[in-house]
């Protein structure tokens, strides 16, 4: 019996010590987080990896010493960075400052910045590129300040166009135009096709050529109907099912990259993110803006990421100082090895307007103003998009190829 | 009398005391890792949850949604169900006959012990990038040793019909430690059960049949039954190799939790789903424990049962 009693008040013990110890770490991390030294603690989270956080661990290194009451501490998720941003606001210990591109899912946990930037001026807000700004925000409330972007445009491979002495592409070309350059550049003996796209595409990216053609997902109101399987979606959706059809594109089980770079395809649309790869590779290659349908220019998505600040600081004059820096002249200079500058006092003095490949994504970025991408208009996009992806899949898997009309039909139930 | 029965008391008590100090931060662990996640996902299942925001309590309505108003709660059901039937009855096979070979006394057989087991050591994220790369329809080196043979191989990752298979493949890669498992269990059969069923003219099959299998039913059970969970919490490969593609073919359950957690942000929806499949495997694990007595062979209770005879 004694025994018991004592094997009972043993576990009693551990029980309550566990507790204590759990609720020991809960309090220290709200109370106030200041460092020893009474500097203002800033804990700053991003998703980059590798290199870029070793020049980010650089950037913040001197912005500490030049602000002796403020530290801020990087903490660099990598791959998992939305699922511990995440867990990190569900159990309400949020970083302060977070990188962020996907605001409508997180702006319940995120500190609206309005008022910030109006105590900053109007120059300050208008030396962003304005279409950046529809991107860090919802529904006209700015929850971000802009980093970096990129815009899609048409790589060309130029080594293929020599060899069969095609003309490169030009600004203001149409999709006919690209179709008839894919034609020519396919080679079936050598195993070469004109033209590549994801067959599994994001649905965030899609929109984009829908947006070409006047149409869009849904209207401003969220609706789906008459406009996903509007005639205009539908044509669009057509015309790349053909191309599969017609054998002068393919489908990749990646983004289009790596047959790009094994010269297995002429041309494929993406973002900024293989200007270096391709450069290391060897790559002959040239870009260019996305082609149109003929009457109006064409348009692109854009892969934006900001900053931003969480609800729950503690410090928020502190963050946005800090986050000021972050999107100031300087740090943007210092990225530009593998981001695009958001500011025009810096594409300005680094003259990027005149560089053959960087300018082709500011001219995608002024086309592109005032689209805005259905993530930010509809309440569900995680599911639509789930939804939306599936279909996309059926129209362009070849082992099933539905017609898009019925496809996109189905996403209205 | 009583000073030395005291005594004695005393002993056993420390004697109790010291082992539960010892595993105390296990226990510590348990309470804080375990347990308490696991009651407070309970919990979470009857609430929405939202990851930001405040959280509203809706007593069994994840549970009736998931029953019945969202169709994919079934189809990543059957498609789990139907991973595990392939998979477990396979990767039994494969690991018992690797286990066999690697009893065999050839010279330089620790060299393939150590082959068979290594892939088991490799991470799962990296065993998905590997196998993505293999797999690769274009530039695989699966199709191009195919084509080699004049095979055109399927689109592996592309291919509904074939995705599921893919997976059954790559998760195959971690039959090592089952395969071990098989193996000491197999060292273990005395050598004088194969030395009299040879000399009362019994063949490898016939002793394999009869000796090797009876002995070790109670390894295969315990096989059976990590590897049905095993397959019915997969998620590495799915998540990392497929994404629940082509069209939906491997969206297996374990991606379906995840991306309801994780993706769209829905925790107590997500906790109702984890703890269904909790009763699944645990249901599944008492039936499979249930038909143990019909086939699994234990030597002790043979040894009871003789001496039971010989008291009649």
């Amino acid at each position: 019996m004694k025994v018991q009693k004592k094997m009972k008040l043993f576990f009693l013990f551990t029980i309550i010590a566990t507790l204590l110890l759990s609720a020991c770490s809960s309090s220290s991390d709200t109370n106030g987080e200041k460092a020893e030294d009474g500097k203002v603690k800033l804990r700053f989270a991003t998703w980059d990896v590798g290199d870029d956080v070793d020049l980010q661990q650089k950037l913040i290194d001197q912005f500490n010493a030049e602000n002796s009451d403020i530290e801020v501490v990087l903490e660099a998720y990598g791959g998992d960075y939305d699922t511990k941003i995440t867990a990190g606001i569900g159990a309400k210990d949020a970083p302060d400052i977070m990188y962020m591109w996907n605001y409508p899912q997180y702006k319940d946990a995120l500190e609206p910045l309005d008022s910030y930037i109006e105590d900053k001026g109007e120059e300050y807000k208008g030396n962003f590129y304005e279409a950046l700004w529809n991107y860090n925000a919802v529904d006209g409330d700015v929850y971000g300040l802009p980093v970096g972007y990129t815009t899609h445009v048409v790589y060309y491979n130029k080594d293929l166009f020599d060899e069969k002495g095609i003309e490169y592409p030009k600004a203001g070309w149409t999709w006919k135009d690209l179709q008839e350059t894919a034609k020519k550049l396919t080679d079936k003996d050598k195993k070469i096709t004109g033209f590549a796209f994801p067959g599994k595409p994001d649905p965030y990216d899609f929109e984009m050529y829908l947006w070409g053609n006047g149409a869009s997902y849904v209207d401003s109101k969220g609706n789906l109907d008459g406009n996903i399987n509007s005639k205009k979606a539908i044509e669009t959706f057509t015309m790349f099912q053909n191309m599969l059809k017609d054998e002068i594109a393919i489908t990749t089980e990646g983004w289009g990259d790596t047959e790009f770079k094994t010269n297995r395809v002429g041309m494929f649309i993406n973002g900024a993110w293989y200007l270096e790869a391709f450069k290391e590779a060897g790559i002959n290659y040239g870009v260019v803006e996305i082609p149109s349908f003929g009457d109006k220019p064409s348009a692109s998505i854009v892969s934006s990421s900001g900053i931003a600040m969480s609800k729950d600081s503690k410090h928020k004059e502190a963050a946005f100082k800090f986050m000021e820096f972050w999107t100031g002249e300087q740090a943007n200079k210092e990225r530009l090895s593998f981001e695009l500058p958001v500011l025009k006092s810096v594409v300005e003095s680094e003259k990027l307007q005149e560089d053959p490949i960087k300018s082709v994504f500011y001219s995608m970025l002024e086309q592109s103003e005032g689209y805005n991408p259905t993530s930010f208009v509809t309440d569900d996009w995680s599911k639509l998009s789930d939804d939306l992806s599936l279909v996309f899949e059926e129209i362009f898997n070849p082992s099933t190829r539905v017609d898009p009309k019925e496809a996109l039909n189905s996403v209205i139930k | 009398m009583f000073t030395k029965k005291n005594k004695q008391k005393k002993f056993t008590l420390v004697r109790k005391r010291v082992p539960f100090l010892f595993i105390l931060p296990w226990i510590i662990g348990f309470i804080v890792f375990t347990l308490g996640p696991l009651v407070f996902s309970l919990i979470m299942s009857l609430f929405d949850w939202p990851i930001a925001g405040e959280a509203k309590f809706i007593g069994f309505d994840n549970f009736s949604t998931m029953f019945t108003a969202d169709p994919q709660f079934y189809d990543s059901l059957w498609i789990t169900l139907k991973f595990a039937l392939i998979f477990v009855p396979l990767n039994l096979l494969v690991a018992l006959v690797l286990a066999l070979l690697i009893t065999q006394p050839i010279k330089g057989i620790k060299v393939f012990r150590t082959i068979f087991y290594l892939p088991a050591v490799v991470s799962g994220v990296a065993v998905s990038i590997i196998w993505g790369w293999m797999f690769n329809s274009e530039y695989g080196v699966l199709n191009y040793i195919l084509s080699l043979l004049g095979i055109e191989g399927p689109n592996w990752l592309i291919d509904p019909k074939w995705a599921i298979v893919t997976i059954v493949i790559a998760s195959a890669w971690g039959v090592g430690s089952m395969m071990l498992i098989f193996y000491t269990d197999i060292k273990g059969i005395p050598h004088e059960m194969y030395e009299a069923a040879s000399i009362d003219g019994a063949g490898p099959i016939r002793q394999f049949i009869s000796i090797t299998i009876p002995t070790i039913t109670p390894t295969i059970l315990f096989n059976v039954i990590t590897s049905v969970i095993a397959a019915l919490q997969q998620l590495t490969l799915v998540l990392l190799l497929t994404g629940g593609g082509p069209l939906k073919s491997t969206y297996f359950y374990g991606l379906f939790v995840y991306n309801n957690a994780f993706k769209h942000h829905e925790l107590g929806y997500a906790s109702a789903n984890a703890w269904f499949m909790f009763i699944i495997i645990l249901l599944l694990t008492m039936l499979i424990f249930k038909s143990s007595s019909a086939w699994v062979f234990y030597e002790a209770e043979v040894k009871k049962e003789k001496k039971g005879g010989k008291g009649k």
